[in-house]
């Protein structure tokens, strides 16, 4: 008895169930839906066969009367798809590496080593994350061409961080000003320098905001699109979001089976590489270390 | 440049089981006249690149691909082709002209040449040649291949893809009607009596690329109305303008519900799912029903007809044309006019244009004696696709502002604010002008 009364929350004085139903269970309900809904809707067309999907007369669009495995024996058989699967995964994290190794120190410099406009350096590399990526793609182009990337996964390995090293940075350094500075000048009375510092103390701490930002970092590189478009032109060396649009939509018909297939199979990898580090991931977002 | 890829493997392979498609295929006697291909000598070691919007139908790419594997065979040069999604293919055109860097000829949209005309391989040899041969250039493919105002060929068109009306033709004759009528008035008297007997009609009024265009030009030109004039001023404020919104506010409540967020797949669900009745678009939707053994009575029922002329004198439509390109940065010009001229000859061409069942038309006069246009009566609507009298930014010249109009929307923006009832005639004409002068300043 003791021990059931320590497992359920105790109710205060001015809650009830009814109230936590419509105050928290409801909206809770309605948050996860909505943000469901769109997996489920992607999961159900992954195994619906086409003529379920083209006609909803007859047939619940909800729900799927005839599974079929099609869609992906199509994606998976008939065209490149684990090999775009293989790139895209390389190139995401070739670029979040790159661009967390550089927004560390980048965080670092401009959070603790407090030069003479650092907060202006700051800005401006926000600024730089401003320019969208549409304006850029022909001039980054160029520089890719010039040095010889063109059609190769190290243009996006490459190009990716011009916009993930700004977001990053900008993640990190909010992070980093949660760190106690405290710590760091018990460290330098101690005698380490500013890089043993960074090593032993202000990156073990700041394990969660480097998740977060890998994290931000992998599913923006999954993600992105122009850039993919505009710097590949082989078909094998092309991203899933690209290659799958490639492949599977012909003229005005769109092969929704096989693309809500590829799109279902692509958001794994992420959905996985999420639910390892969610704590993390949380914990960075809300302010793990207390002064 | 590495050619040999697993890639290229798998085209080469895929080009030997397409000489299996179409096994049956033999030429059709298509009057053609003699002349002598231009001297190109191939550069020694040539290779190409070749970039093309991604496939129709499968026979498209197949025998593409078929016909580079005999190029390859014949000449001794590597051709690589790499497909791209169609609304991704500008971007890709964009860069390569840009940077001077990618593939050696684009098939590509049929403003692209006009945007980077100064990057461009000249191609009047092959195309007077071609012409000369194949019993002359339709005008569209004459207007798209042609640098504007000058007679010099920037690109070869390879195939046009029209969007006439498809219909139910028991429907239609339920509705009162044995063919799609030719005038405005009685065309409308079909979209309501459609909408009685429950079988509406349906038209893009979304931002869809293909079919909403081709509807809101459709409904434009066959009142007499134009984006610019000749002299290329803006010229859409105009009395045949509003009476063509009018025309369109009558039909808009005859629709099926929805059509205006419709997209280019949207008409062909819907149409494919028996709720339509009457649609305007390429021969994909009649395609659909004829591959599927469960649905032969639908694609028998299925035909396909002119939109109706209206006040225009001739089909008040357009075409998406594939406009062939060589860039400037090519490092074998004449391999690449070689590999144009050798996929536009008969041989290889043909059996293409068989091959894509009416989704492309050819641009080349005497193809359209092609056997593939009596093989299905019912294609026979796209068959002078690139005859057409109209092209996007009608009746200025083909240049970025008529492309820029076009991606913009303009034309069909305006006639969904007045179908939605968000804006009268006046007020959507006014806002359309305003929209077309900030493109032809």
């Amino acid at each position: 008895m003791t021990h059931m009364s320590d497992t359920t929350p105790e109710l205060a004085s001015w809650d009830s169930h009814t109230r936590r139903l419509i105050m928290l269970y409801v909206p809770l309900g309605c948050f996860m839906l909505i943000l469901l809904f769109p997996f489920y809707w992607m999961a159900i067309t992954a195994f619906k066969p086409n003529g379920e999907l083209l006609d909803y007369k007859t047939n619940n669009p909800f729900w799927i009367h005839s599974p079929t495995l099609d869609n992906i024996r199509k994606l998976l058989f008939d065209t490149e798809y684990p090999r775009w699967l293989v790139t895209t995964m390389g190139v995401a994290f070739g670029a979040t590496a790159i661009a967390l190794v550089a927004s560390v120190l980048a965080a670092y410099a401009i959070q603790r080593l407090r030069f003479k406009g650092s907060k202006w350096v700051g800005l401006a590399i926000y600024l730089a994350y401003l320019v969208p990526p549409s304006i850029l793609f022909i001039p980054l182009a160029q520089v890719i061409f010039s040095f010889g990337l063109f059609d190769s996964p190290m243009a996006l390995i490459l190009s990716y961080p011009t916009f993930l090293i700004p977001f990053c940075t900008w993640l990190l350094i909010g992070y980093f000003k949660s760190i106690p500075y405290e710590l760091e000048e018990c460290a330098l009375i101690d005698g380490a320098s500013r890089l043993q510092i960074l090593r032993r103390i202000t990156l073990p701490l700041a394990v969660p905001g480097l998740i977060s930002a890998g994290i931000f970092a992998f599913t923006l590189s999954w993600n992105e699109f122009i850039y993919a478009l505009a710097f590949i032109s082989s078909s094998e060396k092309k991203t899933v979001p690209v290659a799958i649009l490639t492949e599977l939509v012909q003229g005005d018909v769109y092969q929704w089976g096989a693309l809500m297939a590829g799109a279902l199979l692509g958001s794994l990898p992420v959905a996985v590489f999420y639910s390892f580090f969610v704590e993390y991931y949380v914990s960075s977002l809300t302010g793990a270390v207390k002064e | 440049m590495n050619i040999i890829t697993r890639r290229s493997v798998l085209a080469t392979g895929t080009a030997a089981a397409a000489s299996l498609a179409l096994p049956n295929f033999a030429m059709s006697a298509i009057p053609v006249v003699d002349a002598t291909p231009p001297k190109l000598p191939i550069e020694n070691g040539a290779t190409l690149r070749v970039l093309r919007p991604t496939k129709f139908v499968g026979p498209d790419e197949e025998i593409f691909r078929e016909n580079i594997a005999k190029f390859t065979a014949q000449t001794g040069v590597a051709v690589r082709v790499d497909f791209v999604g169609w609304e991704d293919l500008r971007p890709q055109v964009g860069v390569a002209a840009n940077t001077g860097a990618g593939p050696d000829v684009v098939v590509g949209w049929p403003d692209d040449p006009h945007l980077f005309s100064d990057k461009l391989v000249e191609v009047s040899d092959i195309a007077e040649y071609l012409g000369k041969k194949y019993g002359g250039w339709y005008n569209l493919a004459e207007r798209y291949g042609k640098k504007w105002g000058t007679n010099n060929w920037i690109s070869i068109p390879m195939g046009g893809s029209g969007g006439p009306c498809v219909y139910r033709k028991s429907w239609v004759k339920e509705a009162g009607f044995d063919s799609i009528p030719t005038d405005h008035a009685g065309f409308l008297t079909l979209v309501r009596n459609l909408k009685k007997i429950g079988h509406p009609s349906g038209f893009a009024l979304g931002n869809a690329v293909g079919d909403a265009n081709s509807f809101c030009h459709w409904l434009l030109w066959s009142h007499g109305g134009y984006l610019v004039d000749e002299s290329n001023k803006v010229a859409i404020n105009s009395k045949e303008t509003i009476e063509a919104l009018k025309y369109a506010r009558e039909l808009y409540p005859n629709f099926i519900d929805g059509t205006l967020s419709w997209q280019d797949p949207s008409n062909n669900k819907a149409f494919f799912a028996e709720e339509l009745g009457m649609t305007q678009n390429g021969v994909s939707v009649y395609f659909a029903f004829k591959n599927d053994p469960s649905k032969a009575a639908q694609a028998a029922d299925t035909d396909h007809a002119p939109m109706p002329l209206g006040v225009s004198k001739t089909r008040a439509e357009t075409a998406l044309i594939l406009n062939a390109m060589v860039f400037k940065h090519s490092k074998y010009p004449n391999a690449s006019k070689e590999f144009i001229r050798f996929m536009m000859e008969q041989e290889q061409y043909e059996k293409w244009l068989t091959g894509c069942i009416g989704y492309w038309a050819q641009p080349l006069k005497a193809y359209a004696q092609s056997a593939v246009w009596t093989s299905d009566p019912k294609i026979a609507a796209y068959r002078d696709t690139c005859g057409m009298e109209y092209w996007n930014g009608f009746k200025g010249p083909i240049s970025q502002a008529s492309g820029a109009a076009t991606a913009d929307y303009v034309n069909v923006q305006m006639f969904a604010a007045v179908a939605s009832g968000q804006a009268t005639p006046e007020e959507a004409v006014r806002e359309a002008e305003r929209r077309a002068r900030r493109f032809y300043r």
